[in-house]
């Protein structure tokens, strides 16, 4: 039972407590599990210290988020566009013939307590989700920690970050509102411009031509069934591969391909994790109580014939949305063949932009030969080439997503659409690359003053440690 | 910890008033949200108690857990060090091929196996075909045919009385539902006499300058719902094209690239508007096709 003894030991003194409660928990966990040496082991993990390391955790915090919410919208969600003549309380629409499942959403906004709270913190974790993918994603780009051995591990965050958007877009479209009618006529006509197979997969997917009656029924399940269990598997496989493998951390004293420093599991980083937790979930309850998002009863059922200026999609739509309203009508007709002039910002664009997401670490292998294994991250600024890459892309899809609201920015900004669209379409060709080498120029100057040693993150807390010898990371804790 | 210089009291210099923040604000939080609750306050009552609990609690723990972080800086190695990967990698090569090169040996029956089970999942990508119906002629076609007559959105027909010229409606076909109406909605409008001049082919579709285009964009299918009297020209509010009425409701501005198509029409006896057939042409935004 020494394993036993051992483990109640190390738990105790994690926590500080000498007679605690946690020592008949580190018992259960050994009479009930075994296998307390890997118990131990673990109890230990070590976690490297950066404030940028937390960007992926928010994306991970607002998927559970989204879980919990969305388990609570399922109750009142009906998944129907059988018609219904509106009874309730929100006067406007007093009569009016509506989906059922419109109907359900104004029945959980306005009618049951704390719905429109809930719902309202489903929405915003959802775009908070997309916003922390991208951000962690960008991260893991500038500081390329995307090599070996973590090649697969980007592959899966690319996947994740596709799938988070889809399920994203598939949310947006439940409600039966007239922006989410109107957001899947438009994705109706993106899948008939995918060449010569495209028709066939629009009516086969959307089960006719639109509006067909059973697609919102058909998007639920996909919805609250089919993409979460995917997104929680890769989930679980990214996190997996990141277990095992430790995470990357920035260079600093006694760090090194070899060694990792950094915070244990339990108590500082379990500790610190779930406050951080519970902040994301702070957030955005604040956010859900006090910022009104998608006021589904304000903008009316759908119906095809109707629309309404100002509509945007959520955000991580919009470069896309910008790419649709940018493109001139290429409709080509040559001979019998038509190719629709949504195919080109539509299918085309997103292909150019998300491939290189794929085989990013790939690519970089084919460009830099480096092929051997990288525990250490590189700060952003040590290789202007890949900074210039990020940056110049980076632009290119936020022009693209200022485009996506050019409507409402010729309104505020008091200039005419047309001239906004086409200073737009101009920057989106001229921005990228001037803001690609401008980075590359300033990196390059950084580098050449040294100044990148000086910036470089603090390395440990306030407290210096007494690094124990690579090799003895169990031995740290005095054992 | 390990560090000699320090008694074991002053391990953790954590600290008390996060820990005493956390503890006052999930509490008092937590009533508040009850009380609202209860009550049937508002959302920023409900959002704001739930949100100071939530991020009382995690502010105490976060900084609490920073607290302890500068004191347990701990090092390890990584699983894999970089100078023993070919090493590792070599090894477990040569492991898999000691145990399960039983496998391959019988390279025949292996590949067979492994094309088979490929040629099984293909074959299920038939129960695609179970999710909706092919194409068919449903993205060629509309409601409208040979003298189906037009009505408004209350389904009265329209009449040549109703509407004045210098103003358009919204027409569906007679007798439409839901989804006859998103697709057959046409944008009708009477033009001052002398003002539209039919493009060419088009002669009869207008009569009494009565003219009929899909009111359905195409460019992303938005309803080209907006009409600006003064320049003429049909807006969609999707995507901000414009299309010229006067010539053809060819596309002037925004990202559209084909014309609306137009209906061609006629009056009956009664004074009613009726088609004379379908669209000649796919309405809404294209697809590929090989016509």
């Amino acid at each position: 039972m020494s394993g036993d003894h051992d483990l109640r030991r190390s738990l105790g003194r994690a926590f500080g407590v000498r007679r605690s409660p946690l020592r008949p928990a580190g018992r259960w966990l050994h009479t009930n599990l075994g296998g307390s040496r890997i118990l131990r082991e673990e109890l230990r993990h070590i976690f490297p210290d950066s404030w940028a390391f937390f960007l992926g955790e928010i994306a991970l915090y607002c998927f559970i988020i989204l879980v919990l919410t969305g388990i609570f919208l399922a109750l009142f969600f009906q998944a129907s566009e059988a018609p219904v003549v509106y009874d309730g309380p929100y006067a406007p629409l007093a009569g009016a013939k509506i989906s059922v499942a419109y109907d359900s959403v104004l029945l959980l906004s306005l009618d049951v307590p704390a719905g429109l709270l809930v719902r309202q913190i489903h929405h915003w974790s959802a775009l908070v989700f997309v916003g922390a993918l991208i951000i962690h994603m960008l991260r893991t780009f500038f500081t390329a920690s995307y090599r070996r051995p973590r090649r697969l591990n980007w592959l899966l965050g690319a996947v994740l970050l596709i799938l988070v958007g889809l399920n994203g877009l598939f949310g947006y479209s439940l409600p039966d509102d007239l922006l989410s009618g109107t957001g899947l006529r438009i994705a109706f006509s993106i899948t008939e411009s995918i060449p010569f197979v495209g028709s066939a997969m629009a009516t086969l997917l959307f089960g006719g031509e639109f509006p067909s009656s059973g697609l919102i029924a058909r998007i639920y399940p996909v919805h609250i069934f089919l993409l979460p269990a995917a997104i929680a598997g890769l989930l679980g496989a990214h996190l997996g591969l990141l277990w095992l493998q430790r995470h990357t951390q920035f260079p600093g004293p006694g760090r090194s391909d070899r060694t990792v420093v950094g915070t244990p599991l339990v108590p500082a980083y379990a500790l610190r994790t779930l406050g951080y937790f519970l902040l994301v979930f702070g957030v955005c309850t604040a956010f859900a109580g006090f910022v009104q998002i998608n006021p589904v009863w304000l903008y009316g059922p759908y119906r095809p014939w109707d629309a309404t200026t100002a509509a945007q999609p959520d955000w991580y739509m919009g470069w896309l949305e910008g790419a649709v309203r940018m493109m001139p009508g290429w409709d080509i007709q040559i001979g019998g063949l038509h190719i629709p002039g949504m195919f080109w910002p539509a299918v085309v664009l997103p292909g150019l932009v998300l491939t290189p997401l794929f085989v990013l670490p790939w690519l970089d292998w084919i460009v830099t030969r480096d092929g051997s294994f990288h525990n250490l991250a590189l700060h952003a600024g040590q290789h202007a080439a890949r900074a210039a890459l990020g940056a110049g892309f980076t632009t290119f899809l936020s022009v693209l997503l200022v485009a996506g609201g050019n409507d409402v920015f010729a309104f505020v900004w008091n200039v005419s659409q047309p001239r906004l669209l086409l200073v737009l379409q101009i920057a989106t060709i001229v921005l990228p690359p001037v803001v690609a080498v401008l980075t590359y120029l300033l990196v390059r100057a950084w580098e050449r003053r040294g100044a990148s040693a000086a910036h470089r993150p603090r390395v440990a807390g306030p407290h210096e440690p007494d690094l124990p010898p690579a090799g003895s990371a169990y031995g740290a804790t005095g054992d | 910890m390990s560090d000699p210089g320090r008694g074991p009291g002053e391990q953790r210099r954590v600290s008390t008033w996060p820990a005493a923040l956390g503890i006052i604000a999930t509490i008092g939080g937590a009533v508040v949200f009850v009380v609202a609750f209860a009550t049937g306050a508002s959302n920023a009552w409900l959002g704001g108690s739930l949100a100071f609990a939530l991020l009382g609690l995690g502010l105490a723990l976060a900084f609490w857990g920073r607290d302890l972080a500068g004191d347990q800086v701990i090092a390890g190695p990584y699983p894999i060090p970089p100078e023993e990967t070919e090493d590792q990698g070599a090894a477990l090569a040569a492991q898999l091929d000691e145990h399960a090169s039983v496998l391959t040996r019988r390279g025949f029956l292996f590949k067979g196996l492994v094309f088979s089970v490929g040629v099984f999942a293909l074959s299920q990508v038939v129960l695609l075909g179970a999710l909706g119906p092919w194409p068919g002629d449903r993205l060629s076609t509309t409601g409208w045919r040979r003298g189906r007559r037009l009505v408004d959105s209350d389904g009265e027909p329209v009449t040549r009385d109703a509407l004045a010229t210098g103003g358009f409606l919204v027409a569906f076909p007679e007798g439409n539902d839901l989804h006859e109406g998103a697709d057959s909605q046409v944008v009708l409008l009477h033009f001052v006499n002398g003002e539209y001049t039919p493009p060419a082919g088009r002669e009869t579709w207008s009569p009494e300058n009565f003219v009929a285009y899909s009111r359905v964009c195409t460019h992303a299918g938005c309803p080209v719902a907006q009409y600006a009297d003064v320049d003429q020209v049909l807006l969609c509010p999707c995507h901000q094209s414009a299309f010229d009425v006067l010539d053809g409701a060819r596309p002037v501005a925004g990202p559209a690239g084909r014309a609306l198509p137009q209906l061609p029409l006629a009056i009956d006896d009664e004074g009613v508007l009726y088609a004379q057939s379908d669209f000649t042409e796919p309405i809404g935004p294209g697809y590929w096709n090989i016509a």
